[in-house]
């Protein structure tokens, strides 16, 4: 079955080294997206799989074989390109079949095959005219039309619905979240887009300058980032990250001070000897509150977007003058210039220590079913 | 759209394209002319447009004083056909490979296809006459036919391989990833795609081959049956006398067959040339 193994993975380009050692294994079924900004080496890795990069050390294996020095074909694999990448003089009906034109099947059999992809994604009134008289999203589920009917053991997909609106994009996360479920196969997914990893993986897979820096369900990223890079990469608007300064461990914390001089613990496994360090406080803007918790922060807001159901704030501490992003109601009382005190709750918070890695956060995560974050 | 111009501006525009397309087609008005004057008032002083007694004589008589007219005008077109078709046979396999492959010395090549195409055929005239006379080839249509094709394949490769550069890279991707070959993609998938440019290219050569025979035929060929019109039309030169509306007559009907595959084709030209324009 579509098992799919990556080992060790590294590709140069000339002296350059793109891809650092990539290790990963996937297993039949999974939904797994590659997500990162551009030039983390995300297409480069999922083109190395479809066979279309060369690799310059280590081994892809599908399905229990190594599959470094075979052609795409060979590996099992369908591709879905950015561009669509479709050919503009065949009808509908021939993309489709082009690969199963290559294959030499007769005729009947390519009917049937064409038939059936084309009931699955509803382009059964378009199967004679032309590319170029279609839409945008027509026009994607020709391509994935075209994957579809080699029945591969992996699908490959490189940012295919950055090219369509914002609409359609939605429409067809949902659509790719069915065909996924339908077909039954493994899925690899490149974006950079992380509202569309969020919502379509089983697992993703972050990377950051070659390199994996984290694999997780959605929301074990999302609560529970292993270091700086995924929590500020993960979630919209972004992370805050707010200096602090380590005052020591206690039995189940650590324990740190504001710039402003308020205090606060946090609930995460303990490291002795940082004492006096300057750490870095990670929060979210959807975590901060107007009532009084844990802390109290003061801010000054610059920008307010009312969005009717949140209020975004862009604001800056009122000591050291930082930029902050916070999250609040959609009637929030705040005046641009106007000073105010914003309230955190400790376990919502995040700390990483100066090398940019997580402390492990221990306390209870709100209201959370343990099994969505380790994904097993 | 928006009409920018004033009225005196298109004035000066039309009147620009005006004196241009007299410049441009005098001479055909003229040889028109000219081959329907009776040979007596070719020289009349001082020059009238209208000559008494013009006829289409000359298009009967022509054939009757060159009795191997029509050998010579199909020879002009078998010649031309044959270069454009041995030299789109080099051109096509050559464009796609200058413009999807890396190799070594691919630009330098590239440069080199360039430069020559400023060394006129003339200068090598004498060399390739010794090539020609070596191998036994002198006096058959191989002689003519070869070097136009050679001459035309560095013009045809840039002409094409620009047009091969604008078609994305992906549609061959995916060819491959389908488990589509080179060759298979090359057929089913590039060609058709680049076919408005293949005709470009195929045009330009063919009336390019149309237009330098008379320089290899010149000198390769010394047989009469196998020359091309514009070496010809040399037999309108009597010994006293040039029969000039006979000759004229002659050229005319000799331009017509590139006149009539450019009309026919003309689609093809203005599609290939807009075809990148408005790609999404």
């Amino acid at each position: 079955m579509g098992r799919l193994k990556l080992d060790n993975i590294h590709k140069s380009f000339g002296s350059v080294e793109v891809i650092k050692g990539v290790s990963l294994d996937i297993p039949h079924g999974e939904f797994v997206v590659f997500v990162g900004p551009s030039g983390c080496g995300k297409s480069t890795l999922l083109r190395m799989i479809a066979g279309l990069e060369e690799i310059t050390s280590g081994t892809v294996e599908i399905e229990n074989k190594v599959v470094n020095n075979l052609p795409p074909v060979k590996r099992g694999i369908a591709m879905v390109f950015q561009s669509y990448a479709l050919y503009p003089h065949m009808t509908v009906f021939e993309n489709i079949a082009f690969p199963l034109r290559v294959e030499k099947l007769p005729q009947a059999e390519v009917e049937a095959k064409v038939k059936e992809a084309s009931g699955i994604l509803k382009l059964d009134d378009r199967l004679k005219h032309k590319p170029g008289q279609l839409s945008g999203g027509q026009r994607q589920r020709v391509a994935i039309g075209r994957a579809i009917v080699r029945e591969p053991s992996v699908f490959l997909f490189d940012e295919p619905l950055s090219n369509l609106d914002a609409a359609l994009r939605a429409e067809m996360r949902v659509e790719l979240a069915k065909l996924h479920h339908d077909l039954d196969a493994t899925m690899v997914y490149v974006t950079h887009d992380q509202v569309e990893a969020m919502t379509m993986a089983d697992r993703i897979v972050v990377l950051d300058d070659g390199k994996i820096a984290q694999v997780g369900s959605p929301l074990e990223l999302y609560h529970r980032p292993d270091n700086i890079f995924v929590a500020g990469f993960i979630g919209n608007p972004k992370m805050n990250f707010i200096s602090v300064e380590c005052i020591g461990a206690t039995k189940d914390g650590m324990k740190v001070r504001f710039a402003e001089g308020s205090e606060l613990e946090l609930p995460v496994v303990p490291r002795k000897g940082m004492e006096g360090k300057k750490l870095t406080l990670g929060m979210r803007p959807e975590h901060t509150n107007l009532e009084e918790r844990d802390v109290n922060l003061h801010i000054t807001p610059n920008v307010i977007e009312r969005l009717g159901i949140h209020t975004v704030v862009y604001a800056t501490f009122d000591v050291g003058g930082d930029p902050v992003s916070c999250l609040l109601p959609g009637s929030a009382p705040l005046k641009i210039g106007e000073s105010l005190a914003i309230s955190l709750n400790a376990e919502d918070c995040h700390l990483f220590d100066p090398d940019g890695q997580a402390f492990r956060r221990t306390g209870e995560l709100t209201e959370i079913d343990e099994s969505l974050l380790t994904h097993e | 759209m928006i009409n920018k111009y004033r009225w005196w501006e298109m004035l000066l525009i039309y009147c620009g394209i005006t004196l241009l397309l007299i410049f441009l087609l005098a001479p055909f008005v003229e040889a028109f002319v000219v081959s329907l004057r009776p040979i007596q008032a070719l020289r009349s002083i001082p020059y009238r447009f209208i000559t008494e007694n013009m006829s289409f004589d000359a298009y009967h008589s022509m054939w009757k004083s060159v009795p191997l007219l029509w050998l010579y005008m199909f020879n002009s077109f078998m010649i031309a056909a044959a270069v454009t078709f041995f030299a789109l046979i080099a051109v096509i396999p050559a464009a796609y490979a200058f413009a999807r492959f890396e190799f070594k010395g691919r630009d330098g090549l590239l440069t080199a296809f360039l430069a020559i195409n400023m060394v006129s055929g003339a200068v090598l005239l004498i060399p390739l006459y010794k090539v020609m006379k070596q191998l036994g080839l002198l006096n058959t249509y191989f002689a003519m036919i070869a070097p136009g094709a050679a001459f035309s394949i560095p013009t045809g490769i840039w002409l094409l391989r620009s047009y091969l550069l604008k078609i994305p890279k992906e549609l061959e991707e995916a060819a491959w990833a389908d488990g589509a070959s080179r060759l298979y993609t090359l057929r089913r998938v590039i060609l058709p795609i680049a076919m408005p440019g293949i005709v470009v290219v195929a045009i330009a050569t063919f009336i390019g081959a149309y237009a330098q025979q008379f320089l290899f035929a010149l000198t390769f060929n010394s047989v009469n049956e196998l020359n091309p019109l514009p070496v010809g039309m040399f037999q309108f030169f009597g010994r006293q006398t040039i029969v000039w509306n006979e000759l004229m007559a002659a050229s005319l009907v000799g331009i017509l067959p590139v006149l009539i595959v450019y009309i026919f084709l003309q689609k093809y030209i203005v599609a290939g040339l807009t075809a990148g324009a408005v790609k999404e």
